[in-house]
């Protein structure tokens, strides 16, 4: 543990952990089991839960950040196993601390939210329990000291995902999604099992702090192996190439849904399970440029993928899994703050861009396709501003949030060696930037095309979103204040809190909060200062924007919108309508290849092997019974002859065998 | 001892098989079960022989036992087929079906 | 050893006698003139006692109830053996193997001479038939029979209690006597209806 890294907290109790961790899975408890009763106060029984939990992490800032005999933050033991060796605890360092506040507060906004979102809808208890469940889960993982702990989390962080994914079970949509998180979800939870077994059975310990004290008992091979184990997990829950299919599928669950576990904090877990094993990534450059290039490669592929996308959670989806990109291409290359940083206002940019475009589908009765909407900035002002102010952020424009967490990874990536990673992180830059304002132009601007037959726009029949869900609302009717106020309240972090907190590069409030918890480096100086890099970013940036304008908000293509869309979509490379071809290579690696095992087993193995092995056995059992059936001729003689048989036989074997009777 | 053993050996075989082939080839159960009596008599031929041959009177309480073994077997043989075959004309254990699987 | 041959040939004769008599009395005969000669050969063997046993017990009891059924069921003038060979003929190959099981124990032990092996024969001593406390005596076979070997005489005493309950159950009037499968249902379904009645 050098350089100031901690990872086992202060020795002593700190209950309030326990309180703040379990009062989600309490208002879970409760919404759950009395669902048909509470009806629609559910929801306010959730965001009391939730708020509860949201002010005793704050009241645990000074817990968690304390730092006291080379020990930080603070640990809870909750119950010992293998003493020594295998115990479960909490602990609250900076690290946890960050995510815990993201979680419960991100977490209480969309909460709230959702009881507007999710109004009239005939499970509005469950809803709610499971993002209860969710949260408790989340905190799990987060909260956990050892490395099982967080395994639990991993995996109940999927369920509730698989959940709330296929929360509308009666689509087979949302349903064919759950399934399909979940599942590439398992592939990374067994990685990190893996991963697990290799340091246990090093250190003899899962305790992070016994993983991390001697990261040379493991060896450079094993270490990379552990580091590949980790980042497969992370990459199956963080949506990173080639495990990222499930992410925009997973749209298919309720906005909110998408907003908290699909933006802001499920997803970003793979992202502080890096950070959080920050000592074994620094002690294996090998990994580290494996999850560096793996973030990079997903930075850029998910931002094309975003310019060619038309529903509109979609393309958040495609921005999420590039915006994750960047943070465990950040993470990945050790410039952890950078990373987490971007995680912390990703958090507030992204959960308000979702629920700003939940506003949106809500007002039109669950339309998603941004085609058929159009001229929205006059019809919904506050849903404008809101997505704007977002979309601002996410594109780094200068002190909004994003701009100075996003620097922060891309200059991170140079710092540390990585010039290609610059490069893609600046080119990721100016897509996101295109795809972005595409989404707020197409959406926003000219004129509402809700009443253009779909064909005219290019949509295919089949493309066709699922009718309105049940409780469907007046055509573009103003949303309540219970969901325009969280997103007011989001503005104000993905405005300024990248301004309050990360100005000021060493000296920021930021860089002091994470200085105990990331080991200080020591870097070259990058031949491109962070002030230049900055210019470069905004500078692709502002191409990306050029084109999105020249092509959508232009005067003449405002004009010619729908012609313009249809051409568009109709003209699509394959290539991108096929999203690269992952789902088809990944059903012909693995799907295929499984589904023709399993008709082989069903074709050949089972009826010729395994019936075949029973059908023969009864057919001997049956033969054999024939064959001594004949014997039984019930004459008295045979059976002595048969018995005298025996007899002979027995002195034949004497003669022969044992050497005669002599 | 004047005679070898083997040759009790012997005898005790011969009587056994004749008692074998009597068994096997007659078809009246009375003839049968005296076939059956020859067999035990080889037997206890032989257990007298090698009691004998070792000075061991096991042999000979074997033999005792054998013959007792005998009364009762020739006494519940002859019931049986008392029982069998008082009612039917003909006395042939070949027509005897009630153990045909 | 004249003896043995003499009495061997006797045996052997009777045995054969016995085996293919055309009556079942004269197999009784036979089977007498065996059990004779056997009882003879018991004494060469200072078996005395064994000897008087064979001559009382078989011949005089078990060859005596072999003649009275022979009686019991002569009486109704049934013939004996007469319905069809039912022996499979594909019994040809078991019947020579043992046959040569037979010609081959014959042939190695005709004429040889096993020593006794492992624990070394018991200190007796021998003399002529009818000499008290020599091998064979029946005080020297009494006290084997009542001390060493109790329990198996004992073990007797209970085999000998099964058969003649055995005896009584099988040839006694209260058992049905069931000769065939037909007649078998017939007194099953008999039986079934006398339970079925009241179990009178």
């Amino acid at each position: 543990m050098s350089g100031g890294q901690h990872a086992m907290g202060v020795d002593g109790s700190y209950p309030l952990l326990i309180a703040l961790w379990l009062l989600p899975l309490g208002g879970a408890i409760l919404c759950w089991a009395f669902g048909p009763q509470l009806k629609t106060r559910a929801g306010w029984v959730a965001c009391a839960a939730m708020a509860a939990s949201l002010f005793l992490t704050a009241l645990s800032w000074g817990a968690g950040t304390q730092a006291a005999g080379g020990l930080l933050g603070a640990h809870q033991a909750l119950l010992s196993w293998i003493p020594g060796s295998f115990d479960f605890g909490l602990l609250l360092d900076p690290l946890s601390l960050l995510w815990a506040l993201i979680i419960t507060g991100v977490g209480f906004l969309i909460h709230f939210y959702s009881m507007g979102y999710m109004d009239g809808d005939r499970a509005y208890a469950r809803f709610f329990a499971y993002m209860n469940f969710f949260v408790f889960a989340m905190l799990t993982l987060v909260l956990s000291d050892n490395f099982v702990g967080l395994l639990i989390g991993w995996g109940l962080v999927g369920l509730a995902s698989y959940f709330l994914i296929g929360f509308w079970f009666d689509r087979p949509s949302a349903v064919a999604a759950a399934r399909k998180a979940f599942v590439i979800n398992v592939v990374g939870d067994v990685a990190i099992m893996f991963a697990i077994f290799a340091i246990v059975a090093t250190v003899h310990s899962t305790a992070f702090g016994d993983a991390f004290a001697a990261t040379g008992a493991y060896g450079p091979g094993l270490l990379f192996a552990i580091c590949v184990g980790l980042f497969v997990g992370a990459a199956a829950k963080s949506a990173q190439i080639p495990l990222h299919t499930w992410l925009p599928d997973a749209m298919e669950g309720p906005t909110p849904v998408s907003a908290l576990i699909h933006a802001a904090t499920m997803v970003t877990a793979g992202v502080y399970l890096i950070a959080r094993c920050a000592p074994l990534w620094d002690a294996s450059p090998s990994a580290q440029l494996l999850a560096g290039s793996i973030g990079g490669l997903t930075a850029i592929v998910g931002a094309i993928l975003g310019c060619v996308q038309w529903d509109i959670k979609r393309i958040l989806a495609y921005s999420t899994m590039s915006q994750i990109g960047y943070m465990i291409m950040g993470v990945g290359v050790g410039a952890y703050a950078g990373g987490v940083a971007h995680f912390f206002t990703h958090a507030f940019f992204k959960a308000q861009l979702f629920l700003a475009a939940g506003l949106i589908i809500h007002a039109l009765a669950n339309e998603q396709d941004v085609r058929r909407m159009g001229g929205l900035r006059t019809k919904m002002p506050f849903a404008f501003w809101a997505i704007l102010t977002g979309v601002l952020s996410i594109c780094g424009i200068p002190f909004f949030s994003g701009f100075f967490s996003k620097d922060a990874v891309i200059y991170g990536a140079l710092a540390h060696g990585h010039p290609w990673l610059y490069a893609v992180g600046i080119v990721t830059a100016g897509l996101t930037a295109y795809y972005m304002f595409r989404l707020l132009f197409v959406t926003f601007l000219g004129s509402y095309r809700g009443d253009v037959d779909p064909v005219e726009l290019g949509m295919r029949g089949a493309a066709l979103p699922p009718a309105p869900a049940a409780g469907g609302h007046a055509h573009a009717h103003a949303p309540a204040w219970i969901m325009n106020a969280p997103v007011g309240i989001l503005i104000l972090p993905t405005v300024a809190i990248g301004a309050a907190l990360m100005a000021g590069g060493e000296g920021s409030p930021w860089a002091r909060y994470f200085a105990p918890q990331f080991a200080a480096q020591t870097l070259p100086p990058a031949p491109i200062s962070e002030i230049a890099t900055s210019l470069i970013v905004l500078l692709a940036v502002a191409a990306g924007f050029a084109v999105a304008w020249q092509r959508y908000a232009a005067k003449n293509a405002q004009a010619n919108a729908v012609v313009r869309l249809r051409d568009e979509s109709l003209r699509m490379p394959a290539l991108l309508t096929n999203l690269f071809y992952f789902d088809a290579v990944i059903d012909l690696l693995f799907v295929r290849t499984s589904q023709l095992f399993g008709t082989l087993v069903a074709r050949v193995f089972d009826p010729h092997v395994i019936d075949g092995a029973v059908r023969e056995l009864a057919e001997i059992a049956r033969s054999t019974g024939t064959l001594v059936r004949s014997l039984e001729t019930g004459l008295l003689r045979a059976y002595a002859l048969i018995l005298a048989f025996g007899a002979a036989c027995f002195i034949v074997y004497y003669a022969l065998a044992a050497g005669g009777l002599r | 001892m004047p005679v070898d053993i083997g040759n009790y050996i012997a005898l005790s075989t011969v009587m056994f098989f004749i008692g074998v082939g009597g068994v096997l080839l007659r078809r009246n159960p009375l003839i049968m079960l005296m076939s059956i009596e020859l067999m035990f008599n080889a037997a206890n031929l032989l257990f007298m022989a090698f009691a004998r041959a070792w000075l061991a009177n096991a042999g000979q309480v074997f033999a005792f036992l054998v013959i007792t073994v005998a009364a009762a077997e020739a006494a519940i043989g002859l019931a049986i087929v008392v029982s069998t075959f008082r009612d039917e004309k003909n006395v042939d254990v070949d027509e005897i079906r009630l153990m045909r699987g | 050893m004249i003896a043995f041959w003499i009495l061997g040939a006797i045996a052997i004769v009777s045995a054969m006698w016995t085996v293919t008599a055309k009556k079942p009395v004269y197999s009784v005969i036979a089977l007498l003139v065996n059990f004779a000669a056997l009882a003879v050969l018991y004494v060469t063997l200072s078996a005395e006692f064994l000897a008087v046993m064979q001559i009382i017990v078989y011949s005089g009891a078990i060859l005596v109830l072999f003649v009275f059924v022979i009686a019991l069921l002569s009486s109704g003038v049934a013939p004996f053996s007469a319905g069809p060979n039912r022996m499979p003929k594909a019994v040809a190959p078991a019947i020579a193997i043992v046959l040569a099981a037979l010609g081959f124990v014959v042939y190695a032990t005709l004429g040889t001479r096993i020593a006794p092996s492992g624990r070394a024969p018991a200190a007796a001593t021998l003399g002529p038939v009818g000499t008290a406390g020599v091998f064979g005596s029946v005080a020297d076979f009494g006290k084997a029979l009542f001390t060493t070997h109790l329990l198996p005489f004992e073990i007797t005493a209970l085999i000998l209690m099964v058969a003649v309950i055995g005896v009584v159950l099988l040839a006694g009037d209260r058992v049905p006597y069931v000769p065939t499968r037909r007649r078998a249902n017939e007194v099953e379904r008999s039986a079934r209806e006398a339970i079925l009645r009241g179990g009178e």
